[in-house]
């Protein structure tokens, strides 16, 4: 991590003025976005004209949900900024940090305001890329680029299938818009589309937000620096699953599989998160598997129907981002002072570490659910969400354990780092960071403290979120200050059963790490491992089996596939080709073609290289002859001109190959049935082809056209040339710059060739 | 190709520039009677050829026009290229070939952008197929007489 050079100003370090500037895009953003919310009305629509051909518009819509995100993606993003600053000070790729995640912010802003599905699409992809980018950042470290590479082919894979997702409900929907198809999605009930459309979202927005089965990538994900895991990996990005289903669950969320599959899903991811959390040391680990079961718990409250669920999504998306993002800088600031992230060697920092022990304490409050704080609003609100819907007994004990193991995962994060006494062995050494690295969690919990005692500030937001959340006009009212009184006692029981949780977390981390070696092998990752193992192996498999290196087996097989598919695309046609009626033939004519078929039948039975070369030579010469004979001198001219090259550039190799004796190495067997099959299938198919296209009537407008114009309009007299150079100029200008382009391709392949037979005969 | 044919080698160097002197001939006669630049310029490759393998690749690639395939290849297609911008400059479509016509006293000679057109495919075609060849023709170097894979 970056502590080992943080210490030493070096070269690479970036003045303050540097930082600050990269600070300025997120901080400018956040201002804006404060400016517009307090002096317009929601939602805003901006559309401008990208590709109107194709119906494509670049369009984007901000409204409370949207605008929800922003504060996130802004705000977090301030924070993020000033920490990143301090925390890579003086690490030589700090700058390419601070741009990633500037274009990163730009993508998130991107994902959350487009309103056109290829454009929520695109940025989302970026998202994915710049993710990867991120995570692999150390990237001289095997693992962390393999977490690099997982975490992009999840996401990736759920990308494309988010894509044909959007493409199918568009084309169901008759819409490019996201608003149009919320707007219309309630009628496509009964399309197969939609269904199959709704599906692939759904997998998209899984893998986006870590949902069971595609939970594993996210803790792999945090080999990123700790800025980044705080922002992409717990606050925004991760987000972006439970954003788009949210904004989708208007329009679907009548239909009973969707219900199904998000509580289901939520529910299931959120358990099994909080479970595995038990069996972790590391403390990013442990905050990464707590994101992933927040993450759940969103994805089933948009499951859910009643009024309450949309406010209750809203709340608690904020309220996890004013809580985690704080003690994800915790955990950068206790890996950086103390250098270990190992909660087993850490304990009683407080003394060492005042400033990140207050923004711990804070921040727990907050994740806890503790009154005062906006954790304890959120709570509430979900509570209120639940309470209005009939859910089975099994989601509200899984929400028990979860809220119960979030108080444990807390109190873990604040009072066992920080107040009580570090364990036998444990590290002494700690210090303090600078004031990049305590401002930021300290005031981002303070945030959620200050919403927590007076929720009225955020609550006009919130109202935004669920009325953009709710189909049809108006909305519900959403009155924060009504609700806090009626969960105490809830809270109040999951607050006992997380200390229970936290004084017995041990043995429970005992119990889980054992259990998980037992699992490991049948568990999503070692699946993905296995899978991405076989993709390789097959992989060569197939190359090996394909990429043979023989050229005459490769000419073979060509000429087999043509055969095939010609061959049956027109067998239908085959009894009605007609022999052509018997006409005199010309001497020379006649003479041409026994050349031709000399060379052919010749070239069928010899067997040295270099005769068979002049055998084929002589089909060619005979063609030739047979052009001129029949009045294409032109073609007659250039068929020989192609021929006499072709044969003494091959000749002049072919006996250098005999001279160096390597030739026997290019012999083929005598006989050899295949190939033969092949050459007379091949052979029959262009002489019925012959047939049928002789049987048609020819039409010679073309003909008539180029021979009446070619001398009036384009002073020349031999058609065939002014029908290259002018008539169709634009083709043979085409034409040349492609065989030129080949040229210049065949010079790399020569010169590789030439490199390793000077490296094999030194 | 060490052991070479004496007579090749002699009948190879007057070979060479009869050769290219009919590749130019076909170019020029090729709007009105058989020929064109793609002939022709594949009459230069042989000339080319038959200069390689009668003397050698380096003095083959040496006469090139500029001396190199690329460039000459490169040529050809820029030629084509521009020719066409003629007709485009006087508000014709791009590729329209203007005509002038010469009057010498008896009859007149016709020249038209036409003819660049037509020599850019000739220089293409020379540079490119006749780079080829040479590129097949040295792979072999001739002093290696290793054997080996």
């Amino acid at each position: 991590m970056a502590h080992s050079t943080d210490h030493h100003e070096n070269e690479h370090a970036m003045s303050l003025a540097e930082r600050a500037a990269f600070a300025l895009l997120p901080f400018s953003g956040l201002g804006l976005l404060v400016f517009l919310l307090l002096s317009r009305e929601l939602p805003f629509a901006l559309a401008l004209p990208w590709v109107p051909s194709l119906d494509l518009t670049l369009g984007f819509r901000i409204d409370g949900l949207s605008a929800l995100m922003l504060l996130l993606i802004t705000g977090v993003g301030s924070a993020v900024f000033v920490y990143a600053g301090g925390y890579l000070a003086g690490h030589r790729h700090q700058r390419r940090v601070l741009a990633l995640l500037s274009a990163f912010m730009l993508a998130m802003i991107g994902a959350v305001t487009a309103d056109q599905l290829v454009l929520v699409f695109v940025f989302w992809e970026l998202t994915s890329l710049l993710s990867y980018l991120l995570v692999g950042f150390d990237h001289e470290s095997a693992a962390s680029r393999g977490a690099a590479k997982q975490a992009m082919l999840v996401t990736g894979a759920g990308g494309l299938a988010l894509l044909a997702g959007l493409i199918l409900l568009g084309q169901a929907a008759e819409t490019s818009s996201l608003s149009g198809l919320v707007a219309r999605g309630a009628e496509l009930a009964d399309d197969t589309r939609a269904r199959i459309g709704v599906v692939l979202v759904m997998l998209g927005c899984f893998t986006k937000s870590a949902q069971f089965p595609f939970h594993f990538w996210l803790p792999g994900a945090m080999s990123a620096p700790t800025p980044v895991s705080a922002y992409l990996h717990s606050a925004t990005m991760v987000k972006l699953g439970v954003y788009l289903l949210a904004r989708l669950d208007p329009a679907f969320g009548e239909w009973p599989f969707w219900r199904m599959a998000l509580t289901g899903v939520g529910t299931l991811t959120s358990a099994w998160a909080m479970i595995l959390v038990l069996g972790e040391r590391d403390l990013k680990r442990i905050l990464a598997w707590s994101t992933v079961s927040a993450l759940g718990a969103m994805v089933m409250l948009v499951g859910l129907r009643g009024e309450g669920s949309a406010t209750a999504v809203g709340a608690f998306m904020l309220a996890h981002a004013l809580y985690k993002a704080p003690l994800f800088f915790v955990a950068g600031n206790v890996d950086h002072g103390t250098g270990t992230r190992d909660i087993s060697r850490l304990g009683g920092l407080r003394r060492a570490m005042p400033f990140t022990a207050t923004a711990a304490v804070l921040a727990a409050v907050g994740m806890a659910g503790l009154p005062l704080s906006f954790g304890y609003v959120a709570k509430a609100v979900v509570l209120n969400a639940k309470r209005e819907e009939e859910i089975l007994a099994i989601v509200s004990y899984g929400s028990l354990f979860v809220g119960a193991v979030s108080v444990a995962v807390a109190a873990v994060a604040s009072i066992r780092l920080f107040f009580r006494s570090a364990p036998e062995g444990g590290t002494v050494d700690a210090h303090e960071g600078g004031i990049s690295l305590v401002l930021p969690p300290i005031l981002v919990a303070t945030i959620g403290i200050v919403f927590g005692v007076r929720p009225w500030l955020i609550e006009g937001l919130l109202g935004q979120v669920a009325r953009s959340l709710t189909p049809g006009p108006g909305g519900p009212v959403v009155d924060l200050e009504l609700e806090l009184g009626q969960v105490f006692y809830s809270v109040a029981g999951t607050i006992a059963a997380g200390a229970v949780v936290f004084f017995v977390w041990e043995p429970l981390h005992r119990v889980v790490e054992r259990g998980g070696a037992l699992l490991r092998p049948y568990g999503a990752q070692a699946f993905y491992e296995r899978a991405l193992g076989d993709l390789v192996k097959s992989a060569a498999w197939l190359t090996r089996r394909v990429q043979h290196g023989r050229g005459s087996l490769y000419a073979a097989v060509l000429v087999f596939a043509i055969v095939l598919a010609l061959g049956l695309a027109f067998a239908p046609g085959a009894s009605s080709l007609a022999w052509p009626a018997p006409t005199s033939v010309e001497l020379p004519v006649l003479a041409a073609l026994t050349t031709i078929s000399a060379g052919a039948l010749l070239a069928c039975v010899l067997e040295t290289r270099l005769v068979l070369l002049l055998a084929s030579g002589l089909v060619g010469y005979g063609s030739a002859l047979l052009f001129l004979f029949t009045g294409a001198p032109d073609l007659a001219f250039t068929q020989f001109a192609v021929e006499t090259a072709f044969v003494i550039v091959v000749a002049t190799v072919l006996i250098e190959l005999e001279r160096r004796r390597r030739a026997r190495s290019l012999l083929e067997p005598r006989v050899r049935p295949f190939a033969a099959l092949v050459s007379l299938g091949f052979g029959g198919l262009l002489g019925a082809l012959l047939l049928a296209v002789s049987a048609l009537p020819f039409d010679d407008t073309l003909s008539r056209f180029y021979a009446a114009h070619s001398l009036p309009d384009a002073h020349g007299r031999n058609v065939v040339n002014v029908v290259i150079v002018d008539f169709r100029g634009l083709d043979t200008l085409g034409e040349s710059a492609v065989v030129v382009f080949s040229f210049l391709a065949a010079l790399p392949l020569v010169a590789a060739l030439k490199k390793r037979r000077k490296e094999a005969t030194p | 190709m060490s052991p070479r044919s004496l007579m090749l080698e002699v009948a190879g160097r007057t070979l060479y520039w009869l050769l290219l002197a009919a590749s130019l001939w076909v170019l020029y006669r090729g709007h009105n009677l058989p020929g064109g630049g793609f002939i022709g310029g594949l009459v230069a490759v042989s000339a080319t050829v038959v200069c390689a393998v009668s003397q050698s690749t380096e003095l083959a690639r040496r006469r090139l026009l500029f001396g190199d395939p690329r460039v000459l290849a490169a040529s050809g297609v820029l030629a084509s290229l521009l020719s066409g911008v003629v007709g485009w400059l006087a508000g014709e479509p791009f590729l329209t070939h203007p005509w002038v016509s010469i009057p010498l006293g008896v009859g007149s000679f016709d020249v038209s952008s036409v003819l660049v057109f037509d020599l850019g495919v000739y220089l293409a075609v020379w540079g490119a197929v006749g780079g080829y060849a040479l590129l097949l023709l040295e792979l072999e170097p001739a002093h290696d007489d290793g054997g080996s894979p």
